[in-house]
This record gives structure tokens, C-alpha cells and sequence, in this order.
């Protein structure tokens, strides 16, 4: 039984980092239609200003990871200007943002792998390494409902949820959407940077710990539904518990746990393709 | 008639080249064949994926695997990498074609990326991490295929593919990717069959890397996992944007460009070209979206005016 707690204290861990992961892409999907496989690469962008900050020169937590966020705002705000305005000004195809963003994520990656040594990099913890699992959960609850409160309760909430519905109308109602674009690029890199921020401390700062963060976070996206921000915590949590239990139980080398979100991907594209949420009309 | 000439010319080159430059020249030939393959599947169907390296891979391995831990026959053992290649490809396109959106691009990512995991914690059967090695192709007919005379099935290979995938383009299937690529409803409202579409040019183009793969297993008589990493699935993707994507001479502009590149920039950026490669692809999109190809068309108007 205490087995059990302390696994489903972990699984509830990482399924926030793959909720934070969800919440980005879930935020630039939305008010767009982008999908931006970079969220990982930014997720692990900021893991190594942890380790930069907060490591190497040893700054307070607060303050360390207050600056990685907001590096993390430019970043995405940055890669939404050259990667993403020029092509939807010019009227190209959805797809071409989306492929100019995958420029952008293996940009990002050999950026970091020529700037950094190869080997994993230390993140410190900020509390006390048994009480981080609850350091983990409490902010990712905070900033759920953050972004929950905002969708639902403020006025700009209501204009992104417009967009999200229908561009064009919201357009028409005197909306800017180039100022909504931005907002959830580099909304959605704060968050991702975040979720890797957290997850940092535990596995290390790597540069090629972008992509499998990428995957999990889609596949918990797609378990609770594009429609609603709960959802992504939700399959993000789902995930992680598939995940933990996995390497606990099943007879099978740990690496094989990467199948785990290939296989919850196929089995609800074909169950419940609209993910466990539905979005509200 | 066509065919046979460029078929004696590139398979002639390799005479002339010395060891290191003939192997040089057949991995090119085999990037230009996955190149062509993955050209039909993003650039005129118009999917997103990032597995076409991994089916490279699935398509090495089994064969070997085959071959010489299960001692299957050599024209078997093609037969059923072939088979195996369809079975994976189907199993991950019929659900992830089922909506639009990108779901095709994050399943082969997740795809791509087990099946390294899947190769090095393998044990026996894949070689972990060391990969298989020390084979030789079996004798066809009682000859050994070796040295430069390998080159030519390398050729042959690439000619073939070639071949189907013009077939392909310019029959309805090949049309039919093309409107699904340009605009799904219209296509739909034809009477094409969305899903099924992308589903066979996946499947297809899946098997076409799965048999460049075969051949690939005995230009070095080693797989491991390190050659089958997922950069290289961006790699091709970056080769049919910057040469052209939905033509076949832009494919291969882009994957002998992209190939030869990092043998010139090795002096002046080290190992480092991805990133010239992730900044040209970037540039290719923002400046020139149709890729070189589009350039040497406006300059051969220019000059025949």
C-alpha cells in the first residue's frame, strides 16, 4: 500500500509536467490551429536556464526561475514574429508555419547542444528532494487554475475562447488577432518552459530531452480533448498513471514505457478520437 | 530506353570512384531514393511524417534479422521485410488518419522514437546497442554481388522507385493525393476517399523506404541503432522543402544538396550543419516556399524567351 502511495505520488508528478506540456500546445492550437512540436525543445531550453541560474551561478530559486519564465515569454513571443506572422500575413497554407516551427525546434536544439557539454547537466531542487513531488503538483495546480480563471472568467479569456470558435467573426468584433497569436505563443512557451523547468531536477538538463517530452505532452492533449484546459491535465495525469504502472508491473525492459504513449495515442484515436472532454459549443 | 542509359550511366559512375568515394556516392543514392519516397508522401499527398527513416530501419533490420538469425531464404526474407513494413505502417496510419489535423506526424514521431528504444533494448534479437554485424549478402544465383557492382542495385533500387512513384503522380491515385493535399472537402466531395488515400501513399511510400532499407543493410554489412536516429527523419523533410516539395527533381536537388553539404562545411561549422540545415529549411519556407527547384524554373523561362 505505501508502494502504492509513493507510485501514485510520482505518476501524479509527472503527469502535471505532461499537463504543462498539454497546456502549451493546448494554448497555441486553440486561438491558431498551429500545432508546435517545438513545446518540448522550449521545455528543455528552459531546463538548461535552470541549470545556467541556478546551478551554475547559484542564483535563489524564486528568482532564477521568475527570469526563465520570462525568457521563456520572449522566446515564444520571438519565434511567433519570425516564424509564424510573415507566413499568416502572407496567406500560406497552415502547414507552413507549422513546418517553419519544426526550423525553429531543431534550431533551438543545436543551439543548446553547441552552447552546453553533452552530458546530462544538474538542476538543483529548490525544497527538500522527498517534498518535491508536492513542490511539483502545487504549482501545476496553481497554474491550472491560473488559465482556467482566465478562460472562463475574464474578458480577455472570452476573446481567445472567441478566436478559438470562429477567427473570422472574432475578427469582425474588433479582436486583434496578430495581439491573441502572440499572446498564446508566448503563453505557450512559459508554460512549456515551465514543465521543463519542474521536470529538470529529476532527470538532468539534456539537450535531447525535448522530443519525448513533445510526445508525451501530445498524447496527453489528445487523451483529454483540444477542447477545454482541464482536459490536458487530466490526460496528462492519465498518461503518467499508464506510464508508472507500466514500468512497475509489466515484465518488460523500462525503455519499452516509451511505447506506452504510442499505444494510449492509437487506442484513442480510434475509441474516442475527440479525446475524454468535449469542447463547449 | 531512357531508364537503361541513366541506369549504365549512374551505376558507371561507381567504377571510376575510388573505395571512400564510391561509398560516399551509394549513400547519397540511397538518400535521393528516400528522398523521392518521402517527396510523394509530404510534398504531393501532403502529410506530415516522421517515420520514413524508421521504415529505412524496420526494413534493414528485419532482413538481417531474417536472414541470419532465422535463416530464411533471401528472396523470402524481402518479401517479408516488405510485409512487415506494411503490417507496422497500417497498424499506425488507419487510426491516425481517421481526423484531420496532425495526428499522422505525431504518431510517426512517437513511432520513430520507440523504434530506436525498441532496437537497443532488443537484446539478442536486435543486437542492442552494438547493433548486427559481420554478414554478408547471401550469393544470388551462386555470385557474390560485391564493390562497386553492389552500386548497381543501389541504382536499380533508386530507378524503381523512381519509376512507381512517376507511374503513381500521374495516374488518378496521384491526383487523388494531390487533392487531398490541396483541399480535403473538395476531394471528399469528388468521391476520393480521404482516409484511404493518405493511408496507401503512407503504406506505399512506407514499404519504398523499407526496401531502400534492405538494400542499405549490406552497403555497410552492419545496423545499429545510432544510424537510425530520428534526426534524420528531419533531414529528409528538410531535403524536400529546401529542393522543392511535390516534384521529383526537386527531391533530389535537395537530398544530394543536403547530403554533400556537411562534407564542404565540415572545415568551417564541424559538426554543426544541422544547424545550417535547420536555418536554411527556415529560410526555404519564409523566402521560397516551392525550394530551389522553383529558382531553376524561373531561370530556364528567362533564357528560353
Amino acid at each position: 500500500m505505501q508502494d502504492f502511495l509513493e507510485l501514485a505520488v510520482s505518476a501524479t508528478a509527472s503527469g502535471c509536467v505532461y499537463g504543462l506540456v498539454a497546456l502549451a500546445y493546448l494554448l497555441m492550437i486553440r486561438p491558431t490551429g498551429i500545432i508546435n512540436f517545438a513545446v518540448g525543445e522550449w521545455a528543455m531550453v528552459a531546463a538548461f536556464g535552470g541549470h545556467l541560474l541556478l546551478s551554475r551561478y547559484e542564483w535563489p530559486y524564486p528568482v532564477g526561475m521568475a527570469v526563465v519564465i520570462a525568457f521563456m515569454l520572449l522566446v515564444g513571443w520571438a519565434s511567433e514574429r519570425v516564424a509564424v506572422r510573415p507566413l499568416v500575413e502572407k496567406g500560406a497554407p497552415l502547414l507552413a508555419p507549422i513546418l517553419a516551427l519544426l526550423g525553429v525546434l531543431v534550431i533551438t536544439r543545436e543551439v543548446i547542444s553547441v552552447s552546453f557539454p553533452p552530458d546530462p547537466l544538474p538542476v538543483p531542487f529548490p525544497v527538500e528532494i522527498q517534498y518535491y513531488k508536492y513542490f511539483v503538483i502545487a504549482a501545476t495546480a496553481m497554474v491550472f487554475a491560473g488559465f482556467w480563471f482566465f478562460f472562463e472568467k475574464t474578458l480577455w479569456g472570452r476573446t481567445f475562447e472567441a478566436v478559438a470558435l470562429n477567427r473570422r467573426a472574432a475578427a469582425l468584433m474588433g479582436i486583434n488577432l496578430s495581439r491573441v497569436t502572440a499572446f498564446s505563443f508566448a503563453g505557450g512557451a512559459a508554460v512549456a518552459g515551465l514543465g521543463g523547468l519542474l521536470v529538470s531536477p529529476n532527470v538532468s538538463a539534456h539537450y535531447l530531452m525535448g522530443v519525448p517530452l513533445a510526445i508525451q505532452g501530445f498524447t496527453a492533449l489528445v487523451i483529454g480533448g483540444v477542447g477545454r484546459v482541464e482536459g490536458a491535465l487530466i490526460g496528462g495525469l492519465l498518461l503518467a498513471f499508464a506510464e508508472q504502472l507500466t514500468i512497475r508491473y509489466a515484465p518488460i525492459p523500462s525503455g519499452f514505457a516509451q511505447a506506452v504513449p504510442l499505444l494510449f495515442l492509437m487506442i484513442f484515436l480510434i475509441v474516442r478520437p475527440t479525446g475524454l472532454l468535449r469542447a463547449r459549443a | 530506353m531512357r531508364w537503361l542509359a541513366a541506369f549504365v550511366v549512374l551505376s558507371g559512375a561507381a567504377f571510376l570512384l575510388g573505395d571512400y568515394h564510391n561509398d560516399v556516392y551509394r549513400k547519397m543514392l540511397l538518400w535521393v531514393t528516400l528522398a523521392l519516397g518521402y517527396n510523394f508522401l509530404f510534398g504531393v499527398c501532403g502529410q506530415v511524417a516522421f517515420s520514413h527513416f524508421a521504415f529505412y530501419g524496420i526494413g534493414a533490420y528485419s532482413v538481417v534479422i531474417l536472414l541470419f538469425q532465422l535463416n530464411v531464404p533471401l528472396p523470402l526474407a524481402i518479401v517479408l521485410g516488405v510485409l512487415v513494413c506494411i503490417v507496422v505502417a497500417l497498424a499506425v496510419a488507419i487510426p491516425s488518419t481517421r481526423l484531420d489535423g496532425f495526428y499522422l506526424a505525431l504518431a510517426t514521431l512517437a513511432l520513430a522514437q520507440l523504434f530506436v528504444v525498441v532496437l537497443n533494448e532488443g537484446g539478442s534479437v536486435t543486437g542492442g546497442t552494438g547493433g548486427i554485424a559481420n554478414y554478408r549478402l547471401p550469393a544470388i544465383f551462386g555470385m557474390q554481388i560485391r564493390g562497386p557492382w553492389y552500386t548497381g542495385v543501389i541504382v536499380l533500387v533508386l530507378l524503381l522507385t523512381l519509376w512507381i512513384l512517376m507511374k503513381l503522380d500521374r495516374s488518378w491515385f496521384g491526383r487523388a493525393c494531390r487533392a487531398v493535399r490541396d483541399n480535403p472537402e473538395a476531394a471528399a466531395a469528388m468521391g476520393i476517399n480521404v482516409a484511404r488515400t493518405k493511408v496507401i501513399a503512407f503504406t506505399l511510400t512506407s514499404a519504398l523506404a523499407g526496401v531502400a532499407g534492405m538494400v542499405y543493410a549490406f552497403v555497410d554489412n552492419t545496423v545499429n541503432p545510432p544510424i537510425f536516429g530520428l534526426e534524420n527523419a528531419f533531414l529528409l523533410l528538410f531535403m524536400v522543402i529546401v529542393g522543392g516539395s511535390g516534384r521529383h527533381a526537386g527531391a533530389v536537388i535537395g537530398a544530394v544538396l543536403l547530403f554533400l553539404l556537411p562534407f564542404w562545411l565540415s572545415p568551417i561549422v564541424g559538426h554543426h550543419h544541422v544547424l545550417v540545415f535547420g536555418v536554411l529549411m527556415l529560410a526555404a519556407i519564409l523566402v521560397q516556399p516551392k525550394g530551389l527547384i522553383a529558382i531553376w524554373d524561373r531561370g530556364r523561362d528567362r533564357f528560353s524567351r
